[in-house]
């Protein structure tokens, strides 16, 4: 569907052009990032609620700069930055009457909308959520709606926006295209949209069984010779810009107090990793459990950000 | 930049529950639940509960509103101070414990309630209307079989539980009514509040067969009134049929706010004429 109502920019996008001899240069200006972390490391991330206060609830979501962007940003090289981090701006509205045309629905209705901004990623976006946005807005439904208490809202409706400010690469951007490309940064931008989605729901009062946040492990090989000696290896939280190339990722949407799953997205080949001797776990299943892991650590930071939200409000009471 | 980054490596987690209430001690905010604390003398209780967080054993509580029930544990499902309702002999044998939603001054600082910090402190109301709640609504439309109105605000029910004043009460609607009276507050948002019906059998308990809906309700009018039903898809239903139910706030024709008189007319005070309406009784 073409949007004719506004004066968009360039399908294409505006970006600068990159020549061969820059990639060959030694000046470091096109080298691509490595990953610093330890591979069950996760980035720091930061976590506001309450931010938007024409909102019932709201939330912003920041995953840490990898260590070559925050380089790149003090002593920029190029016009390129080696990688992106995510940005998320989550509000809540409602809950609110259904409109007049919907029929009778005994629980709470639940929209959720993802939108990247215009300038979020390094193709440029337009202004019509595309089928991409859409996919992880259903994503996003049906992690939260397996938290959300939706029998103690009758006939009412629940929007949850997020607008994505900057979005995760999906690959480095000096990459060519290979068989292993997909859209990797997606998985990244769920995660985030979970997390923050459930900080601005608690921040709405909504009732919820518990704090559901989000997480990404991935099966990545950093390998460039394709050797059989190149086993691809399991790690947390991945900036598909740091990693030649990722063979399979899963999101999950975790609930601690509870221990279960509302949402899984498991995308790739998970055949084959290299575990630690002694495991016996499929790598299908480590996969999944590296996920759980990285929701864990993420829940920690949406639920001192959950404490810290009830505090400001009780400091202005 | 964020002024802060937190996180916590995978390998080592830290103990949730207990990493919680480490934190609240640290903060300083420890003192304000002093006051607080005669209703939490449970040690085991959390002052302030987040969404999933086990606050106690069923065989000690009973679950009361923003919690759930989990394994024979209640748990919290919002965010916000943990309250404990003492036991009520017969009735309820076993304390409630609910997470209350509205962080009212009054229920933290009990001390300093009315003070003059209300005007800044806006509590945000989205609970919902339920059976038997009492509301405040706006006329929108009168017909000669029915009223709509749109629901401003539903009027919190533990509020009247546990203010022992009966001022606080109307102190309450007077804000709310004097918010609701701002005419940049109410243009266009009728799409946003819940949609309510009050029949012309439900307007008061006598002599239901003479009821003129155009004598009882104008347009603009606040009423207050109690839900009998969550209604069809898109309309409540309301009663006034109850003493203390009816038009709490009017405007005569000429515009100027009327007083009432009597249950069934209230008075201009500029023009000095009468109107009829269901008049709520004053407190």
């Amino acid at each position: 569907m073409a949007d004719r109502r506004r004066v968009n920019g360039p399908p294409g996008g505006t970006r600068p052009p990159v020549f061969a001899s820059l990639q060959e240069s030694t000046t470091g200006a096109a080298q691509r990032a490595q990953r610093q972390r330890q591979p069950a490391e996760l980035r720091k991330i930061f976590l506001k609620t309450g931010l938007i206060p024409t909102a019932s609830g709201s939330s912003y979501l920041e995953f840490e700069p990898s260590a070559s962007l925050a380089a790149a940003r003090s002593n920029p090289k190029s016009l390129i930055p080696p990688s992106s981090a995510l940005k998320v701006a989550c509000t809540v509205h409602g809950p609110k009457p259904l409109p007049r045309s919907a029929a009778f629905s005994p629980n709470l209705v639940l929209t959720t909308h993802v939108k990247y901004a215009p300038f979020a990623a390094r193709k440029r976006r337009g202004h019509i959520r595309d089928a991409s946005e859409r996919d992880l807005g259903v994503h996003l439904e049906t992690a939260l709606r397996g938290a959300i208490i939706a029998e103690r809202w009758p006939k009412s409706g629940l929007d949850i926006t997020l607008t994505i400010i900057e979005a995760e690469d999906d690959r480095w951007w000096g990459d060519a295209p290979d068989s292993h490309d997909a859209s990797w940064g997606m998985m990244n931008v769920l995660a985030g949209c979970i997390t923050a989605a459930s900080a601005a729901i608690a921040d709405a009062h909504i009732d919820c069984l518990d704090l559901v946040s989000g997480g990404v492990a991935a099966l990545v090989s950093d390998d460039s010779s394709k050797s059989a000696s190149s086993v691809p290896r399991l790690m947390l939280d991945v900036d598909p810009a740091e990693h030649r190339s990722i063979l399979s990722a899963c999101v999950v949407a975790y609930m601690p107090a509870r221990d279960e799953i509302t949402e899984i997205w498991l995308k790739g080949d998970s055949s084959k990793a290299a575990l630690e001797k002694g495991d016996v776990r499929s790598s299908h299943e480590a996969l999944i459990d590296g996920a759980v892991d990285a929701a864990r650590g993420a829940n920690t930071v949406l639920s001192e950000a959950v404490t810290e939200s009830i505090a400001r409000s009780i400091a202005q009471a | 930049m964020p002024d802060k980054l937190i996180t916590e490596p995978v390998s080592k987690l830290p103990d949730f529950f207990g990493e919680q209430n480490r934190c609240l001690c640290n903060k300083e905010l420890y003192h304000f639940f002093n006051p607080f604390s005669l209703y939490c003398n449970m040690a085991s209780l959390p002052q302030i509960a987040i969404p999933g967080q086990r606050l106690g054993p069923l065989s000690k509580y009973s679950a009361g509103p923003g919690t759930h029930v989990q394994d024979s544990f209640i748990h919290a499902s919002i965010a916000g101070p943990v309250v404990t309702d003492a036991a009520q002999p017969k009735i309820q044998p076993k304390p409630t414990l609910r997470v209350s939603r509205v962080i009212s001054a009054q229920d933290l600082q009990p001390q300093n309630a009315g003070a003059s910090d209300g005007a800044k402190f806006k509590p945000r109301y989205n609970t919902l209307p339920a059976v038997e709640s009492n509301v405040l609504a706006r006329v929108t439309r009168v017909q000669k079989r029915q009223a709509t109105v749109s629901i401003l605000v539903v009027l919190d029910e533990s509020e009247h539980l546990t203010s022992s004043q009966t001022a606080s009460d109307n102190d309450n609607v007077a804000s709310i009514l004097t918010s609701a009276a701002n005419p940049e507050n109410h243009s266009g948002t009728d799409e946003l509040r819940f949609q309510a019906l009050i029949r012309k059998e439900d307007v008061r308990a006598v002599e239901k067969d003479r009821v003129v809906m155009d004598e009882m309700f104008r347009v603009g009018d606040i009423v207050r009134g109690s839900v009998i039903s969550l209604g069809d898809q898109s309309f409540y239903y309301i009663t006034t049929a109850r003493n203390d139910l009816g038009v709490v706030m009017a405007r005569s024709e000429a515009g100027n706010m009327m007083f009432p008189i009597s249950w069934k007319e209230m008075r201009d005070p500029v023009t000095g004429t009468g109107e009829p309406r269901k008049v709520a009784r004053p407190f």
